[in-house]
């Protein structure tokens, strides 16, 4: 088991060593599309998501895994009775947010993305799921995911976080 | 017949076995023992219900919690310079989870964790639970800084004897509270530079300098849980740079920067966690959570702990967590005495106790709080 996971860890640097992280992306979104029915492993994450429960597929907006919450940092409204874009009833949307910029394999390009706080209601307390790339600590106040962004709402009480498209990243 | 007879003296036995009645009870309320080096405070940030932190004080001798302090919704904390003193910037809903928002500062006592008093704060608390730097005392105890966030970037000047405001103080954009002399308020900029503020003990604006970049928000930005030492703080980067600061220079110096990985480790292992290093200050040393990851895995926690001697730059020891059935270390903390002990909260809230000169597993706490993001000690 130890030798296969040398294997395995020899022949994944290797690649990485020959391969951008971005072209390896939109070389397998290219090989993966329509193909979003196969099975998925299980995933190791860090942070505390990893601690979650068998997630649902990558490509389901209650997946942590989902490609639009690669910056997110809090509770998935699409679990609390939003959707990935959608605060649930009774809550008030953040008029301020951070933002992310995340690759959607499914058409190979990368997005904007808004993460704004759903607010007024105390924490939805499920699908707990922390990413961070390009997240930055908070004297960049635009990336950074710690902060809450209910911060300017009439009721800043924290419940969950929504990722809205804002539109395509500019290479 | 015959068995009655026989029975007689066993029954008689069982009566002179008897052990007497248990004596009534008197309901009394605990003190705590004589302080310890050893005690730590656990902040847990309780995510699955924010508006309800807390933090447990912790002795990391007997292993028993001894106490707990109240800390509301997204809180920030910070102890007096003497350690008498949690002082907790909280915000609370009148309706419990909604309702009229009140931003105050509540001061517990730590001989009796009492709450004494507290001061009203404007509603612009910073609400950002991580680092020391959100809240802080000057270094004689006299002034308490609060940030503030609106997301417009200030901080509050109190008076926490006479538990009243003094002012506040509009940072430029710049973000943290890191106390300095007397009275010096340091905050980090997104250039990378360090606007310092000069007071008078009344909390007024005297002078205010920037420094020169010393980090590029972009290329390789520094984790805002800057670590005390004896003379400022170390702030350590996503990259494992490490920044040494004497503030207690004006304007402050910084030190040329160091690595904490070679240069084949760089870009693989890395710092990562919500309290990302500790310092003991006599001994110069510096103990930080380190894994193998890239890009945004500056939160995931540590799979081991690295141990630096801050003079020499030097790596003295490499302590794996795993072979201990610990999870990935969040936040870790080091006792300030001769016999010093390490604090290591994990993520699934387990907080291990090591001898922090051998890096000897003492003690495993299964579950220390639900989410303990930062570790706190006199």
């Amino acid at each position: 088991m130890r030798k296969l996971d040398q294997l395995c860890e020899r022949s994944t640097r290797s690649l990485a060593q020959r391969t951008s992280r971005r072209s390896l992306l939109a070389s397998l979104g290219q090989l993966l599309t329509g193909a979003a029915l196969l099975p998925l492993l299980p995933m190791d994450r860090a942070g505390r998501a990893r601690a979650a429960e068998a997630a649902p597929r990558a490509d389901s907006p209650e997946s942590c895994e989902y490609w639009k919450y690669c910056a997110i940092d809090g509770f998935l409204c699409s679990c609390c009775g939003g959707t990935s874009a959608s605060c649930p009833p009774g809550t008030a949307p953040s008029p301020i947010s951070w933002i992310g910029t995340c690759h959607n394999a499914a058409d190979g390009r990368d997005y904007i993305v808004s993460y704004n706080d759903c607010c007024g209601k105390s924490s939805c307390a499920t699908c707990d799921c922390t990413r961070n790339e390009g997240e930055k600590p908070i004297y960049r106040p635009s990336r950074n995911n710690d902060l809450n962004w209910c911060m300017a709402n009439a009721d800043v009480n924290y419940h969950c976080t929504v990722s809205v498209i804002l539109g395509v990243a500019e290479k | 017949m015959l068995c009655a007879a026989l029975s007689w003296p066993l029954l008689a036995a069982r009566v002179l076995a008897t052990p007497p009645p248990l004596p009534a009870e008197h309901l009394t309320v605990e003190r705590l023992p004589p302080r310890s080096p050893h005690w730590v405070y656990v902040f847990d940030y309780m995510f699955d219900n924010e508006i309800d932190a807390r933090v447990y004080l912790y002795d990391g001798d007997s292993y028993r919690r001894l106490g707990q302090i109240g800390a509301g919704f997204y809180s920030s904390l910070n102890l007096s310079p003497d350690g008498g003193t949690t002082a907790v910037a909280s915000t609370y809903f009148a309706r419990g989870s909604r309702g009229a928002r009140t931003d105050v500062v509540e001061f517990t006592d730590n001989a009796t964790l009492t709450v004494t008093h507290e001061i009203l704060l404007p509603s612009k608390r910073a609400l950002s639970a991580l680092g020391l730097f959100n809240l802080s005392y000057s270094a004689d105890g006299h002034l308490l800084y609060a940030a503030y966030m609106t997301p417009a970037a200030s901080f509050g000047v109190l008076d926490p004897a006479a538990g009243t405001v003094l002012g506040e103080v509009d940072t430029a954009g710049c973000v943290l509270v890191i106390p300095s002399g007397h009275y010096r308020v340091s905050s980090l900029c997104e250039s990378g530079r360090v606007l310092t503020v000069t007071l008078d003990a009344q909390g007024h604006e005297l002078a205010r300098a920037m420094s020169e970049p010393f980090f590029d928000a972009d290329q390789d930005p520094v984790f805002v849980q800057g670590i005390p030492t004896t003379r400022g703080n170390v702030f350590l980067s996503f990259l494992g740079e490490v920044h040494q600061i004497d503030f207690s220079a004006a304007p402050p110096e910084f030190a040329a920067p160091w690595s904490l990985v070679s240069p084949a480790e760089k870009g693989h292992w890395r710092p990562g966690a919500y309290q990302v290093g500790a310092v003991h200050r006599e001994l110069g040393r510096l103990y930080v959570p380190m894994h193998e990851g890239g890009e945004g895995t500056h939160k995931d926690g540590g799979t081991e702990i690295w141990v630096y001697d801050l003079a020499s730059h030097r790596r003295l020891a490499r302590w794996p967590l795993k072979v201990h059935g610990l999870s990935r270390v969040i936040a870790v903390q080091v006792s300030q005495d001769p016999a010093p002990i390490l604090f290591a909260a994990t993520e699934t809230s387990q907080l291990a106790v090591f001898d922090a000169l051998t890096g000897r597993l003492r003690h495993i706490e299964k579950h220390v709080a639900q989410s303990p993001w930062m570790l706190l000690n006199p």
